[in-house]
């Protein structure tokens, strides 16, 4: 997008006054989303994003600058501008750019890329599902199908001594989102949500997605809320449905575990490497090389290859994501994970598909071996403070336990608890891992990120709800 | 960038009338950790969203590449939004208001500080926050400072024009004693940076951090509830989404059909006045049309839904100037509300609670709450009141609620408002009942 001597100014202007490390980020994502309203197509959104990062590093310090204007002059402005924070003396001068090398993991056949698809294709296939939803229930007054597709190509120079590096790397991606809602008696309007994404081309979205099933489910769902009682309050066993569910995992001690937070003694598992964090039936994993699914990408934003990086064995801690900048201060290297939504952030660590791993046994014995308690099949989301561990769950979708069986749903149901005690409270781990798709908004913008888990059970927590005692 | 040049090639192209706006911004942010400065940022962006009628039907395009590229990228995606696109409503570019009255939060001041001077204020609140207790472990602050300006064209000539200027601060701070770790986190924002009290600011982010520790959870039940304005004001923006049009239309708002009628009990008064002059400070919509101060609830009466151009067609009414962009399509938005305040301090008004609670903060309503049916249950904190006096912390603890239910139980504000972060003015709310979860 910029030419090559163009780059070199830009990195040795950055270098100027002592840097140690300089990055330029070169992004411009398309994307378009289309959205129907009740089967007809309310809107088509397309957007051009379109500018350039800067970033330097010196030492524990670093300056970042962005502009969505990719002259040579307000380049070379910017960097001047970053690299007047330090004062010190040159310590590089970069005299050549070499081609940086990664693996492809997310493939996509020629002629299957989302972009290549025409509009109206989309809009048949969103008309299809908007069909098979609204069959399931005349209450169902309003249904909103979408086709998000991004498509992003940036070009990533990275430079610590004479020889910098640049990568040029291609990301696509594609969702589909399902909104249910349905109108019950008193003007109660009960929503549902499903929306599976991936780094897939069409193909997958029309063949391997079982599609039809996930516009049927939000329908049901929807429904199901209408006639459900308020969830009651109090500490009970919870089961947690595989897939969805694992956004439990993803906040309460994914976020903990990310360098941004453990770097800085911020996070409850700061200094935790090599202890024991979890109950010993749990191992958990941050793996962005699983090709094409939707937290996966070829390398980071700063040309590392992503890795399966092992966070927990065996409920003890091994392992943080590690970005550049935050590995400085931890003295560790950098793991494939620093992330960006966009330009216009810098990158830092984040998860990108995070799971906890499968365990022995079977979903249906950790049912019918929790006599009163409650399963979540699903979750809306949550956050969690990383400083004090304190996170919060609102589950979408979640049924009372009795007796081992699975009876009748309730709404309005949170679940909150601390991520030290949580991943101790996990008695049972299932073989069924699912992930699911997610964005997850942190310190670097919103990113596409994978939840998952197999079907676990939580000995106790606190459960919140306006349905009173559970009985 | 000429925009006649714009318009014409729209023209040529089949795209009968169109509007065209550009933001532009620029701003410097720095955040400092254990007295080093930890990062500065330093960013200027601009970008494009353009909007016109094809074959009657409506289309939309928006870009951040501003070259020659540009207008013929958003003419293409103008074109093809509009060629797909299904409404039935007839569609068409707003020629302009009668009257703007016009409103502006431009500081020119705010920028000419030097930054080397800033960055040594927030080292010396960082001093101050860790003098203020020895349990203070961690202290994290941080500065930005934007300025900003929209700029609004379309093919019937109308142009308008707004410059923003802006701070917002934070400080947080970590706090240790043996197992215990409690943390605060504060805000400020405005445009005169130096209004800034950073004493005051130390001060109340220590003690609040301090006066958490020992905090529990408490019996579940249905405790008489204070919350805190920041709290009132998430729930007031939740609870006045479904007064827009647009959802009540859709049959997915739980004030449908409630025009003219009681929603809340009567000491609930809300205004929309995006003409007062601060942050949130705006005079035109993304229709071009001007905004007007408004009352959205009188006494507990439902006075009036937020409308756009569409919308208001619909109802056979006018907008109400809150046409806001959502994705490709120009939904409906608000800011700059008022809630009226009681005549009660604070102190009188928990004076009357035998037992409750004072929640001062909570988690997870993005998720926690369904603005359609208006049910709500996230994680809180705060303090037990007792004998009409605030007493020892809790948390780890959840509320959930009807947000319909809740300010029909709403006992009254205090005389206490303060414009928050949500856009929402607003004072502490005392409510009669809520469900607390806990042990």
């Amino acid at each position: 997008m910029i030419s090559k001597s163009l780059a070199l100014k830009v990195l040795n202007a950055s270098l100027e006054t002592g840097g140690d490390y300089a990055e330029l980020y070169i992004e411009q994502t398309d994307s378009e989303n289309i959205n129907l309203e009740n089967g007809k197509v309310e809107s088509f959104g397309s957007k051009r994003s379109y500018g350039a990062g800067i970033r330097i590093m010196q030492g524990l310090r670093y300056v970042y600058g962005y502009t969505s204007d990719l002259s040579a002059k307000s380049l070379l402005g910017l960097a001047v501008k970053l690299s007047a924070s330090f004062s010190g003396e040159r310590a590089i001068t970069v005299s050549e750019i070499k081609k940086g090398k990664y693996k492809v993991i997310n493939k996509i056949a020629a002629g299957d890329h989302l972009y290549e698809i025409p509009v109206e294709k989309k809009v048949a296939y969103l008309k299809e599902c908007f069909e098979i939803t609204k069959s399931v229930d005349p209450r169902l007054v309003r249904i909103q199908d979408n086709f998000l597709t991004t498509h992003r190509v940036f070009e990533l120079y990275t430079a610590e001594g004479a020889t910098a590096t640049k990568f040029v790397n291609e990301e696509e991606r594609g969702r589909l989102s399902i909104v249910a809602m349905a109108l019950g008696e008193n003007n109660d309007v009960q929503t549902a949500f499903n929306g599976p994404g991936a780094c897939h081309g069409w193909s997958y979205f029309t063949k391997t997605l079982n599609y039809k099933e996930r516009a049927k489910f939000a329908g049901e769902k929807a429904i199901g809320l209408l006639t459900a009682k308020d969830c009651p309050s109090g500490k009970y066993p919870v089961v947690i449905a595989n897939g969805w569910g694992g956004v439990l995992f993803h906040e309460a001690c994914g976020h903990p575990l990310e360098a941004s937070a453990t770097a800085k003694g911020l996070s409850v598992f700061s200094n935790s490497i090599g202890k024991p964090i979890a109950s010993p039936i749990v191992s958990a994993w941050d793996d962005g090389t699983i090709p094409n699914e939707w937290g996966s990408n070829n390398i980071d934003s700063e040309g590392v290859p992503t890795h399966k990086n092992e966070l927990i064995r065996d409920g003890i801690c091994v392992g943080f994501m590690v970005d550049r900048f935050n590995g400085r201060r931890l003295g560790m290297a950098p793991n494939g994970t620093s992330r960006r939504e966009s330009y216009r952030y810098a990158p830092t660590s984040r998860m990108s598909n995070t799971y906890i791993a499968p365990g022995k046994d079977d979903p249906a014995d950790i049912i019918k071996d929790t006599k009163l308690g409650i399963y979540v099949a699903n979750f809306g989301g949550g956050s969690v403070d990383p400083s004090t561990g304190q996170f919060n769950f609102s589950a979408s979708e979640a049924y009372i336990i009795r007796e081992g069986k699975i009876c009748e749903m309730v709404k309005g149901c949170t679940l909150i608890g601390t991520g030290q005690e949580v991943l101790l409270n996990i008695d049972r781990v299932g073989n069924d891992l699912d992930l699911g798709q997610g964005n997850c908004g942190a310190g670097s913008g919103s990113v596409p990120v994978n939840v998952g888990q197999p079907t676990i059970r939580l000995k106790e927590i606190t459960v919140g709800g306006s349905g009173g005692k559970l009985e | 960038m000429n925009f006649n040049k714009f318009f014409e090639l729209a023209k040529e192209k089949g795209i009968s009338e169109s509007q065209i706006q550009i933001s532009k911004s620029s701003s410097l942010s720095f955040e400092l950790f254990q007295h080093e400065l930890d990062s500065y940022e330093v960013q200027s962006s601009q970008s494009i969203v353009a909007c016109g009628i094809y074959n009657g039907k409506f289309g939309s395009a928006r870009t951040e590449r501003l070259d020659s590229t540009s207008f013929s990228y958003l003419i293409d995606q103008i074109i093809v939004s509009a060629s797909v696109s299904e409404k039935s409503e007839a569609a068409s570019i707003f020629k302009g208001s009668e009257k703007y009255k016009k409103v502006s939060y431009f500081n020119k001041s705010l920028g000419e500080t030097p930054v080397e001077e800033k960055i040594a204020a927030f080292k010396k609140l960082e001093d101050l926050i860790y003098a203020g207790d020895p349990s203070v472990s961690e202290v994290q602050v941080g500065y930005s400072e934007s300025s900003s300006s929209s700029e609004f064209y379309n093919s019937y000539g109308l142009k308008l024009k707004q410059k923003d200027t802006y701070y917002t601060l934070f400080g947080m701070a970590v706090a240790r004693r043996g197992e215990e770790i409690k943390n605060n986190f504060e805000l400020d924002f405005g445009n005169d940076f130096s209004n800034f009290k950073p004493e005051e600011f130390a001060k109340k982010i220590v003690t609040e951090t301090v006066k958490k520790f020992g905090a529990k959870s408490i019996k579940s039940g249905k405790y008489p509830t204070v919350l805190k304005k920041s709290i009132v004001a998430s729930l007031v923006r939740a609870f006045l989404s479904s007064a827009v049009a647009d959802e009540v239309q859709r049959h997915s708002s739980f004030l449908e059909g409630k025009l003219g009628e009681k929603v809340a009990c009567s000491k609930l008064t809300v205004e929309e006045k995006p003409l007062t002059k601060n942050i949130f400070a705006s005079y035109f919509d993304d229709e071009g049309v001007a905004k007007t101060n408004k009352v959205i609830v009188k006494n507990g009466v439902l006075k009036q839904y937020f409308y756009n151009r569409e919308t208001g067609a619909k109802d056979g009414v006018e907008s109400t100037g809150n046409g806001a962009w959502q994705g490709g399509k120009i939904g409906t938005n608000f800011s700059n509300i008022f809630v009226k305040p009681g005549k009660v301090s604070f102190d009188e008004l928990i004076a009357p609670i035998e037992e409750g609670v004072y929640i001062t903060e909570i988690q997870g309503l993005g998720t926690g709450l369904n603005p359609n049916s208006g049910n709500f249950s996230c994680q809180a904190e705060g303090y037990m009141i007792r004998g009409g006096k605030i007493a020892e912390p809790i948390t780890l603890i959840t509320m959930s609620g009807n947000l319909l239910k809740m300010f029909k139980s709403l006992k009254g504000f205090d005389k206490e408002a303060e414009l928050t972060l949500s856009s929402v003015t607003c004072g502490n709310a005392y409510i009669k009942s809520m469900s607390i979860g806990g042990e």
